[in-house]
């Protein structure tokens, strides 16, 4: 297993690599540059003659990617074009911001996803497995926006007004001190992936409650209570876990939506500004790094799957 | 040309949300709302009688985003402009119908010939560090915008500028290489705020209303309350927050969670879902903002002005503002600059008529009609659905308009100003500022290539001719030129639609097509509830 561990981590870092110039390569090719980008409509020749020389764009380009790459193994991202500032200084919060976001909707919906997915497994055919399936379909339908949009005008605004629509912390403040704020983006980032993990799970769980095992241990009088803790459910997690990260590694890239609804500072708001100022070095990094969690959060899914699969615990004979 | 009422397009935020959620999801939380209908109830306010002091105002804005700056000299984005106006004074002030009025200098006076403007300076004006600012303040301060090296955006309207001469402590003579007649105008520009002689944008000394506290790029800036403000009374609040925000739909529900006091520039559909809420009021400003068409006069087929007679003459100006600003805004007439003194009044206003322009392509030499592509671009609210309405006008004229979208940054990029036919925008001006920006062979942004000798010879006369009487009478016969051959389809003036809570008060309609009373936060002031 730890053989299969390295091997797969030796491609991620080949896969990285592949992204950083990939991305290198599509911000080229995007029209303009980041001072015609800042400057706008006021883009004088000399405005821009003169922003361009500030920010070093006219090195060539191969040459700034080099820079740039060779930075990241000190820990030295470069600096943005846009604000001037170093990119780990300028994205290190908004990191911060958006993995208490997606950690907090990861711990919140997986555990309430796996119960309500076994809960409706177990009372399968009864209404209250109809009712889940019938809200899950329904929900995994509705695009995040529309969840985001329906949720502010029904807690936030006229309704019921009883939570902020939009996240504002002051300068030098967390947005973590005003809990209230964090209500809405989380309730959003969980609703949209509840339902995939509570599909799969009552799936997987059914197949699991048919299987001869669990049959075997209640003929052996086992309580059905750890007939279903101990029997069924190690066995349907397996194929689950595979879902919920694909489910995180959805929240890491598709967290750009609901941060700008909910005008929240993190990576996702930063990464749809970078692209319009064509701030290549903030794009690449935030582009690198949700492929990192991808690629991360994949190879998690994949030992779980192995840890609880005991096939896959032996690499096949070459 | 200066930047005075130019802003930044309207900001990565705008386009990247449509891109993201698709056009007319703004109206989502709103339509929803409407359908709720409103449980809450307005507290009641007494807004009548004096303003009261104090209180801390929140203000939010969409338009700005990583490149936010707090530099006098170098605001790009609506949230720049906002933040500029209120730490910075100018010489001479904007009022709101767009008139001159005195600012930090008590009058400017102008030779004869044009080319000389002494100004006369308050002398109880202190910076916001408590040093008294002076003429030599005065002189730093265009220094500093025209430096050759690294000119700011004021730079290219000063280029006439030669010398600055400090008179005396309150005295200062600026001295011109070319008479320009509306040289206090461009003294009065939010891009020629007065900063001190060793001013450093890291630490934002000016002498506005409200000094820096603290800013986040991006996110939101803190400004307190100046003491020492040379206005009587004013600013009446302690504290002003500018809050950025990427969307309006973000925008708008932290108004109606009561998160903000007073949002910016609303879409003009949203009026009548908001206006039905009691607790929020709207500022409907007129404005002289346009979003012309622009139609390249060198290049087929708009080098023909009878193919520019035939596209104007395709537009139902009436609709056109119906539909693009809901009817918020008044139609245009080909010609810029509205709210000048001089503007002609007395030419026809074209209307649509479609046998006429299909007659003048026929006779042009497109008798089957004619294709042409529009370069359109999220550059200002609107500007996508102009394009998209005149496509469908004009089909009754026989011409075939394939619209070609580009995001913003492509738009101002390269092929800025060279686009066949695109549109642009422009926020409030006077005549011959516009004109100079605009529509000479030498203007910065000169995108229908205009080049009619005579024209140029009226706006340079114009430009030179300091008595009103004989100055209203050039810039009228340019503007008929305009009228006549210019390249530019001006269909119309959009109001400027902002909203607040009812406890705000002092905000009045402004003109120069900026948010929220041209920003003049020094004059608003809140009410607690009873």
């Amino acid at each position: 297993m730890a053989r299969f561990i390295a091997k797969r981590l030796a491609i991620s870092v080949v896969i990285l690599f592949l992204v950083s110039v990939l991305v290198f390569i599509a911000t080229l090719l995007l029209p303009g540059d980041p001072a015609q980008a800042i400057l706008g409509q006021q883009a004088t020749p000399e405005r821009l003659a003169a922003l361009r020389e500030q920010l070093n764009l006219n090195d060539p380009v191969v040459q700034r990617y080099l820079e740039w790459l060779g930075g990241i193994f000190t820990g030295d991202f470069g600096t943005s074009t846009a604000t001037g500032a170093s990119v780990g200084a300028y994205l290190g919060p908004k990191i911060v911001n958006s993995l208490v976001l997606m950690l907090i909707a990861a711990v919140v919906s997986i555990p309430v996803g796996i119960l309500i997915g076994s809960y409706s497994a177990i009372r399968r055919g009864k209404a209250a497995d109809n009712a889940t399936t019938y809200a899950t379909l329904v929900v995994a339908a509705l695009p995040d926006f529309v969840i985001g949009i329906v949720l502010i005008a029904v807690l936030s605004t006229n309704v019921f007004d009883v939570l902020p629509a939009v996240t504002m912390n002051p300068p030098g403040t967390h947005v973590w001190d005003f809990p209230p704020q964090l209500v809405m983006p989380i309730l959003t980032l969980v609703i949209v992936v509840l339902p995939y993990i509570v599909r799969m799970m009552r799936a997987t769980m059914v197949e699991a409650l048919d299987g001869g095992f669990v049959e075997m241990a209640r003929l052996k009088g086992v309580p059905e209570r750890q007939v279903i803790t101990r029997h069924a459910m190690p066995h349907a997690l397996g194929p689950v876990a595979q879902v919920i990260a694909f489910q995180l590694a959805w929240l890491a890239g598709g967290i750009v939506v609901v941060e700008y609804l909910f005008r929240y500072p993190g990576i996702g708001a930063a990464l749809v500004d970078a692209v319009h100022n064509r701030d290549i070095q903030v794009v690449q990094t935030i582009a690198l790094l949700i492929a990192a969690v991808y690629i991360v959060v994949n190879l998690l899914a994949d030992v779980v799957g192995i840890v609880t699969n005991p096939k896959l615990r032996t690499e096949p004979a070459k | 040309m200066n930047s005075e009422q130019r802003s930044a397009p309207a900001g990565g935020a705008a386009l990247s949300r449509r891109g993201f959620l698709g056009a007319g999801l703004g109206m989502g939380t709103a339509l929803i709302l409407a359908a709720c209908g409103s449980s809450a109830t307005a507290g009641s306010f007494d807004m009548s009688g004096t303003p009261t002091p104090g209180g801390r105002l929140r203000v939010g804005l969409t338009g700005g985003g990583a490149t936010d700056t707090l530099d006098a000299h170098l605001s790009v984005n609506t949230t720049d402009i906002a933040r500029v106006v209120n730490l910075y004074d100018t010489l001479l002030e904007l009022d709101h119908e767009y008139g001159l009025r005195p600012g930090l200098a008590t009058k400017a006076e102008v030779t004869p010939d044009g080319r000389v403007w002494t100004v006369h300076l308050r002398d109880d004006v202190v910076f916001h560090d408590g040093r008294p600012m002076t003429g030599r303040d005065v002189k730093a301060t265009f220094l500093r915008i025209t430096d050759p090296d690294d000119p700011k955006n004021g730079a290219v309207d000063l280029q006439p500028l030669r010398e600055i001469e400090v008179v005396g402590e309150h005295l200062v003579r600026f001295h011109l290489d070319t008479p320009v007649s509306y040289f206090d105008r461009l003294l009065a520009a939010y891009t020629s705020g007065i900063v001190p002689v060793d001013y450093d944008p890291q630490r934002p000394v000016g002498t506005g209303p409200f000094r820096y506290k603290s800013f986040t790029a991006s996110q939101q800036s803190t400004f307190a309350r100046n003491e020492h403000y040379w206005h009587d009374d004013q600013p009446y609040l302690d504290e002003l927050t500018i809050l950025n925000f990427n969307d309006d739909d973000a925008l708008i529900n932290a108004l109606l969670s009561n998160q903000v006091d007073a949002i910016g520039q609303i879409p003009p559909a949203l009026v009548e879902v908001l206006e039905s809420d009691p607790r929020i009021d709207i500022l409907n400003s007129e404005t002289g903002s346009w979003t012309p068409f622009t139609m390249r006069v060198d290049q087929a087929p708009f080098d023909d002005n009878r193919v520019r007679e035939a596209f104007r003459l395709a537009v139902d100006r009436e609709q056109m503002v119906r539909q693009v600003y809901s009817g918020h805004g008044r139609v245009g007439n080909d010609m810029y600059a509205p709210f000048d003194s001089a503007y002609s009044k007395n030419l026809p206003q074209r209307t649509q008529d479609l046998d006429k322009a299909r007659r003048l392509l026929a006779e042009a030499g497109h008798p089957d009609g004619i294709t042409v592509e529009l370069v359109t671009s999220n550059i200002q609210a609107g500007a996508v659905e102009a394009a998209q309405v005149f496509a469908q006008q004009a089909k009754g004229a026989g011409i075939t308009v394939d619209i070609r979208r580009v995001e913003p940054t492509t738009f101002f990029g390269d092929d800025y100003l060279k686009w066949t036919f695109a549109q642009d925008f422009y926020y409030t001006r006077d005549f011959l500022p516009q004109a100079m920006t605009c529509s000479l062979p030498k203007s910065a942004f000169n995108e229908t290539h205009m080049d009619n000798p005579e024209l140029t010879r009226l706006v340079k006369q114009a430009t030179a001719t300091v008595d009103e009487g004989p100055r209203t009478e050039l810039i009228r016969r340019a503007q008929k030129i305009l009228y006549d051959e210019g390249g530019y389809i001006i269909w119309g003036f959009a109001n400027q639609i902002d909203a607040y809570q009812r406890y705000v008060g002092g905000l009045v309609p402004d003109r120069t097509g900026l948010a929220l009373s041209g920003f003049r936060f020094r004059q608003v002031w809140m009410r607690e509830a009873q």
